[in-house]
């Protein structure tokens, strides 16, 4: 029997003490489209990097069509036929599409001349390869996004690949779009093209995909043929833990609501008609996958992208945000994602850090009162039970879990009304993460209402009194504190769950 | 942990420490190869020369660790130069009425730097570049590259020429702005936000900081006291050019930098800031007087500059070759 395309065994990646991959297997065949499946953070990106080259494994087999691999470079990676597809195209968008197909393809070298006919001649066999009807003349520019994929694909053909890597190649394309995709990829397939086919999309993968494999926390879960799974076994596979109970238990009955939104709109943001009340004392999760407009939505409630139509309400009365700075002012707080650029100022002392959103209430007049803030530090650092040097400690001195308390503490010196955190616990160790949920809990026992972004499922199930859940800008599902992870992934997927 | 932050407090002394030495240093030499050197009257004679550099380089400092740039402040010491002596001689203006119209200019100039790079988020180092020619075209446009105010009132000129409790006059006001620029910078939530937007300009939008109106009022400040050094050069000299401070801006930026404050911003001091005019101003003087050519100062300027940026290399190279001798290899 012919040896499998490529053969991945027990492969494994860390990053720092993150272990990402943790001995994963999987296996590709010649003509085959395997998809590859789970939630953010699984381990999908960094399997597909591995056998692109762009990462090294720490540990494991590769074999290309039965030849174990040592060291894995990109260009190694090129030259075995292995080519990646993005969601967003790579090409060059001032080249004609003859150039950008040659580019990979032709080997520079100094005093020869170009074969403009050749290279013509070849990009045209290629793209009727995949089915395109693009004159290779064409500035990639003035393609459609479909069409600059198919481009792509033509290259990486031309390239000589035999092991297709799409990575959400549908995620920026309408309906019909994603049809004449499918029909290549099932074209390359006849061809005897392998391909790995990553997608959020369950109805494509049961549309055209042989294999499925299940990733979750860096392990794969299994593998099956479509025809032998259901998509809500499938969903069920990729969130299948059971929420830990180390998670604080809601212990208060929510109040009266401290801010709704009404058909929120922000047109640039990708935010569209948002309705939502979060009350006293409630934590009300934002889930969905990445992309889903999360992060956007706490964008326009903070100022930072204000909304375009659509009103926000605090404590019943219509506020207008234009502004972080008109936020603040409005009693809505933001801890924001990325808490190395925009949480926490690295290179200032942490007491500087805390007060910095309450300039003008702290220090009447502007004039610093560093005694003060230095109790007012010090109080905190107990309070959080932040570990760090002193109130002068420069933020980028402590750990991730440390300057996210940093940028709670600035937040609630702030005593707002609404507290969004965006990932509170990404990169957090699982100490400082657990002691971030015991804040949070405490926070709205005290009346605070909070709006919670998380991607991480258990946490959004734990933690969480209602889940509102995203999808394409919009909310697309309310659901109980109570709800299932199938509940939460299948409407953040955009499908009913199934009559089980 | 701990270390760290010693380590940059200590960081941050040792490069003044370092400027102060040097300004010793060239003190020492200059007193002893230059005859009068050494005298009050020299002394005065640096501190009148300097105190148009030092003030663009105090108001620069604010600008600096925001992480901006203002190219454009010698030639607004030209325009306003040119301005205050056409409103006084053409416009019949008293002396008096005429500075506090210049210096309302000056601050509206400078708010058109802080506008277009604030409104229009064009980058600072652009924006500047482009008034630094524009305001000394216009200052050539209105004197036709040939007119030239003199003949000011004595009352006036003494300014710049005369001593008041036995210092000259304009050493008043850089001390007065210079220490209404160290409060701002070191003891209020001002410097705060500078250096918070020096460091991470997102980091303090989500900090919620006003750092649009933070970032122009450093630009207005800078246009506002370009015109207070525009009239003390005018007294001084007796004179207004277009010409009038020319390459000033270079020189301030020397000094800033000199003096410690980060050119990307965050980092620095105005004390640093006037150690570094300092140790420029003396350089210069103490040349004439040791008998060398004017050139000397600018190439001995630039080397002092580069000594001072490649300071914060030597220790680790130091250190770095210590451990090498320890484990060879």
């Amino acid at each position: 029997m012919q040896p499998p395309l490529l053969q991945l065994s027990n492969v494994t990646k860390s990053f720092g003490a993150v272990r990402a991959l943790k001995g994963v297997s999987f296996t590709l065949h010649q003509g085959e489209v395997h998809a590859l499946l789970g939630e953010n953070g699984a381990g999908k990106s960094t399997l597909i990097k591995l056998i692109a080259g762009a990462h090294e494994r720490d540990g494991g087999r590769i074999e290309i069509a039965g030849n174990p691999i040592g060291h894995l470079t990109p260009r190694q990676a090129r030259a075995h036929g292995i080519a990646c597809i993005y969601q967003q195209p790579t090409l060059f968008p001032d080249l004609t599409v003859a150039e950008n197909i040659a580019l990979g393809l032709e080997t520079p070298s100094i005093g020869r001349r170009v074969h403009w006919k050749k290279r013509r001649q070849h990009a045209e066999m290629l793209l009727k390869r995949v089915g395109a009807m693009i004159d290779p003349e064409s500035e990639v520019r003035s393609l459609s996004m479909p069409e600059q994929q198919l481009v792509e694909i033509a290259k990486a053909l031309g390239a000589g690949a035999r092991i297709l890597i799409m990575d959400e190649p549908t995620a920026s394309l309408t309906q019909s779009e994603v049809a004449l995709l499918l029909n290549v990829v099932r074209d390359l397939r006849g061809q005897g093209v392998g391909i790995i086919y990553i997608s959020h999309r369950l109805e494509e993968i049961f549309a055209m995909a042989d294999r499925v494999t299940v990733l979750r926390d860096g392990e794969s879960v299994g593998t099956h043929a479509v025809t032998a799974i259901t998509q809500a076994a499938l969903i069920r596979m990729m969130v299948g833990r059971e929420v830990s109970a180390i998670y604080p238990p809601s212990e208060n009955e929510p109040g009266a609501p401290v801010v709704s939104l009404a058909n929120l709109t922000c047109g640039a943001s990708g935010i569209f008609e948002v309705n939502l009340e979060i009350r006293e004392g409630e934590v009300v999760g934002l889930a969905g996958l990445v992309g889903a407009g999360r992060t956007e939505l706490a964008r326009v409630l903070f100022g930072i992208t204000p909304a375009d139509s659509g009103t926000i309400s605090l404590s019943g009365k219509f506020v207008e945000v234009r502004s972080p700075r008109s936020a603040v002012e409005q009693g809505i707080a933001y801890v924001p994602e990325d808490r190395r650029r925009h949480g926490v100022i690295l290179e200032m002392p942490i007491a500087a850090n805390m007060t910095m959103a309450i300039h003008p209430v702290f220090f009447p007049g502007a004039w610093l009162r560093l005694d003060a803030e230095r109790r007012l530090a010090l109080e905190y650092i107990r309070e959080l039970g932040i570990k760090a040097a002193g109130p002068e400690a420069p933020g980028g001195s402590l750990s991730g879990g440390n300057q996210q308390k940093v940028a709670l503490a600035r937040w609630l010196a702030t005593n707002p009304k609404l507290l969004i955190l965006d990932e509170p616990t990404q990169g957090v160790d699982i100490g400082a993460k657990a002691e971030i949920h015991k804040i949070i809990r405490h926070l709205a026992k005290n009346g605070l209402a909070v709006l919670m972004i998380s991607s991480d499922l258990p946490e959004i199930l734990g933690m969480s009194d209602r889940i509102a859940v995203m999808r394409g800008g919009r909310i697309a599902a309310m659901l109980g504190g109570g709800a299932s992870a199938d509940e939460v992934m299948s409407a953040a997927l955009g499908h009913e769950k199934e009559a089980a | 942990m701990d270390a760290t932050i010693r380590v940059r407090n200590w960081k941050g002394l040792r490069h003044e420490l370092l400027l102060l030495a040097v300004l010793a240093g060239e003190i020492l030499y200059f007193n002893a190869v230059g005859s009068r050197f050494g005298t009050l009257d020299n002394l005065f004679d640096i501190l009148r020369h300097s105190t148009e550099i030092g003030l663009l380089a105090v108001v620069m400092t604010p600008i600096i660790l925001t992480g901006g740039i203002d190219l454009s402040v010698g030639s607004l010491l030209g325009l306003c130069a040119i301005l205050f002596g056409k409103m006084w001689r053409d416009g019949g203006l008293p002396p008096l009425t005429a500075a506090v119209c210049t210096l309302l200019f000056g601050a509206m100039a400078g708010a058109l730097n802080g506008g277009l790079i604030t409104v229009l988020r064009l980058p600072p180092l652009i924006v500047t570049l482009g008034t630094y020619s524009l305001f000394r075209g216009l200052a050539e446009a209105i004197t036709h590259g040939a007119d030239t105010f003199t003949n000011f009132p004595a009352s006036f000129l003494c300014l710049g020429q005369e001593n008041r409790f036995g210092i000259p006059v304009q050493a008043f006001a850089l001390i007065l702005v210079a220490a209404g620029v160290w409060l701002m910078v070191h003891r209020t939530t001002f410097g705060r936000s500078f250096r918070a937007i020096g460091f991470a300009p997102e980091g303090a939008r989500y900090a919620g900081l006003p750092v649009d109106r933070r970032v122009a009022f450093s630009y207005i400040l800078a246009g506002f006291v370009s015109a207070l050094a525009a009239v003390i050069y005018t007294a001084r000299l007796g004179q207004a050019k277009a010409d009038a401070g020319t390459g000033y801006e270079l020189y301030a930026i020397t000094a800033v930098v000199l003096g410690g404050t980060s050119i990307f911003g965050g980092s620095g001091s105005v004390h640093g800031t006037l150690l570094g005019v300092a140790a420029i101003a003396v350089l210069s003087n103490g040349l004439v007087h040791a008998h060398q050519p004017r050139e000397v100062a600018g190439m001995l300027t630039g080397v002092l500059l580069l000594l001072a940026l490649c300071g914060g290399v030597i220790p680790k190279l130091v250190a770095f070759l210590r451990a090498r001798s320890r484990h060879p290899n």
